[in-house]
């Protein structure tokens, strides 16, 4: 284990930068994100970002190739590009857990999405453990510890007056090993942070979702939905994309660009049929799709806690709550 | 338990046993002490989750959209700016006047939920009023069947075109650098737009494919959506806040609003959308003397 004085951060961080692209949490303009290192950057280290980490490994919006048509011809060209090595610092293990979902979604069931792939493996993550959880946090009810990011390159944790670094990884003991002017040995184990305040049952909940499809419990959840996409946009799990075309005349973009199941549009087909005609359904997929058809599909919970749906919706839609008005129906 | 929450909660019931109404639209206590959030209540034994504090900041009146086609009366609980969003939808042949109830409410202005939130419980009555409530110009129900409590005088905490007096200032230059700050921000979820009483159109521009604006989220159709949105309430908005409260990325929609609001004012004369269902809209009527500096 490795020691960092907190007053060398900025130091480390600058050296590390010198070497690899550093991305760490930020507050820019009001609003908390992951962005490139600078010295003049605000960091933020006390709590979580607004803006999820995912979208360094899935961004907003995406080119992915461009086609050239002339009357019988037709040519394509890819714009995965495979990015140089870079290092996320600074995030959350529920943050962490949540690129093991998106890792299922993009890199699992004979399907590779090589715009993601490309990304993932050039990314070295180290995670900063929680050692005081934020009130809307209930990572700990999903099996994630605030303090521990089991799939990061590298654990960190705030302890007294100093960060203590743990290599998990050989990337991450790697990029340990080029910092060590930076870093003291130190003896001892990372310590433990403190549990959750906010709570959910877990245990049984997919079986128990399984046969609410119809219930009237739905129709009472959504009323205050105001459906904006707010929650998916900045849920760290939720992956959905829309695939667009940007022609101008004879050659084009295609791109993706998040969607969001809160949307009327994202459902509504050709024809003008739409499946999840209003709110209720909208709001039972949102539910579902991350505690009832994930577990199904990939046995992990579709969410990791972060808290972020429930400090951000305008009208306090608070998916614990929820679960814990699920639970109470028969 | 405050005396207007009992007093609230024995009008929900009596209207429901009543059934004069069949339904009452509130604000319960939500997950923390800094959220009071909508609810539904549909039986009298319910009434006890009905709740009025400091925290009550989400402006109601757009919920009553989704029942506008029901049999019978829906009540709703009105501060000052709900009860402008009731006058919106009026206006705007969105719902009947006839078959709401509209109980008023008073409001002393509600608390920033989020600086409560770094505040703690503890301290939180340190916490300053939400940006919206300190530009309030209405704090007492401009429409009501029943009021609850005295009419609070208006404080005129701060002027609410003060905020613009700086962006005003600024060269186009400025603007466009401080504009497009703000909007790289936007991530495009809509929550100003779904929040917003005045933004009631049965299909959004925004909502059809990408036969206006692209999907992709960038500077050029971030600020595009925002500057169509702020013409389309223009004349309308109501002034509620409930955008800039809504939108995750701290962007201040409320100064798009303010200009429009001020120019309309210079333009037109002087105007509040929402105090008058029946009155003339400045930009839906024209007089002969109205300004052309542009022909």
């Amino acid at each position: 284990m490795k020691s960092l004085s907190k007053a060398n951060l900025s130091q480390f961080l600058e050296t590390m930068n010198s070497k690899v692209r550093v991305y760490v949490p930020v507050e820019q303009d009001g609003v908390s994100r992951f962005a490139p290192w600078s010295q003049d950057c605000q960091l933020v280290l006390d709590r979580n970002t607004i803006n999820p980490p995912k979208r360094l490994f899935f961004p907003q919006t995406e080119e992915l190739y461009e086609y050239q048509v002339d009357k019988q011809d037709a040519s394509v060209k890819s714009l995965a590009v495979k990015p140089e090595p870079f290092v996320v610092f600074g995030m959350r293990p529920c943050d962490v857990q949540s690129l093991k979902l998106l890792d299922d979604v993009f890199l699992t069931k004979g399907y590779e999405d090589i715009y993601y792939k490309q990304k993932r493996e050039q990314g070295i993550v180290i995670s900063l453990g929680c050692p005081e959880p934020e009130e809307t946090c209930f990572c700990d009810s999903w099996g994630v510890n605030p303090a521990r990011a089991p799939l990061a390159d590298i654990m960190m944790i705030e302890s007294e007056d100093k960060y203590l670094l743990e290599a998990q990884t050989e990337a991450g003991e790697k990029l340990l090993a080029d910092l060590s002017g930076q870093l003291t040995d130190q003896s001892g184990e990372l310590p433990e942070g403190k549990p959750c305040s906010l709570k959910v049952k877990n245990e049984g909940l997919m079986e128990h979702l399984q046969p609410k499809f119809e219930d009237p419990v739905w129709a009472e959840i959504c009323r205050k939905c105001i459906n904006c996409g707010t929650c998916t946009y900045l849920c760290p799990t939720c992956y959905c994309f829309d695939i667009l075309n940007r022609t101008r005349g004879k050659q084009g973009v295609k791109y993706r660009c998040y969607d969001s199941c809160m949307y009327p549009e994202y459902t509504l087909m050709a024809g003008g049929h739409n499946p999840r005609p209003t709110k209720k359904e909208r709001v039972r997929q949102r539910f579902l799709h991350k505690l009832q058809y994930i577990p199904e599909r990939y046995q992990e919970l579709g969410c990791v806690g972060c808290g972020r749906c429930i400090k951000k919706c305008p009208v306090n839609l608070d998916i614990t709550r929820v679960i814990n008005q699920l639970w109470e129906v028969e | 338990m405050n005396a207007q929450t009992a007093k609230i909660r024995e009008i929900a019931k009596e209207l429901l046993e009543k059934q004069e109404v069949q339904m009452v639209i509130g604000w319960e206590k939500g997950t923390f002490f800094y959220n009071s959030t909508p609810v539904f209540i549909t039986k009298p034994e319910d009434v006890e989750r009905l709740i009025w504090d400091e925290y009550c900041a989400v402006n109601l009146a757009k919920l009553l959209m989704d029942y506008r086609h029901v049999e019978g009366k829906v009540a709703l609980f009105v501060k000052g700016c709900d009860a402008r969003g009731i006058n919106r939808l009026i206006q705007d042949k969105v719902i009947d006047r006839g078959k709401t109830y509209l109980i008023g409410l008073p409001c002393p202005g509600m608390k920033d939920a989020g600086k409560a939130a770094e505040l703690g419980k503890d301290k939180a009555g340190e916490a300053p009023l939400e940006a919206k409530c300190l530009r309030c110009t209405h704090p007492n129900p401009v429409v009501y069947d029943v009021l609850v409590g005295e009419e609070v005088p208006v404080t005129g905490k701060e002027d609410r075109f003060a905020r613009i007096a700086d962006l005003e200032k600024m060269s186009p230059d400025e603007k466009f650098e401080y504009w497009s700050k703000q909007y790289d921000k936007c991530i495009r979820c809509y929550a100003c737009r779904n929040v917003c009483p005045a933004c009631n159109c049965r299909e959004c521009v925004f909502d059809q494919g990408q036969t206006w604006l692209e999907r992709a989220v960038e500077r050029g159709g971030n600020q595009f959506y925002g500057l169509v949105r702020a013409f389309h309430v223009a004349g309308r908005c109501i002034e509620c806040g409930e955008c800039e409260r809504a939108c995750p990325m701290d962007i201040p929609i409320m100064d798009l609003h303010h200009k429009i609001a001020k120019d309309i004012n210079e333009l037109f004369g002087d105007y509040e959308a929402g105090l008058d269902p029946e009155g003339p809209l400045p930009l839906g009527m024209y007089k002969t003397e109205d300004p052309e500096e542009f022909m």
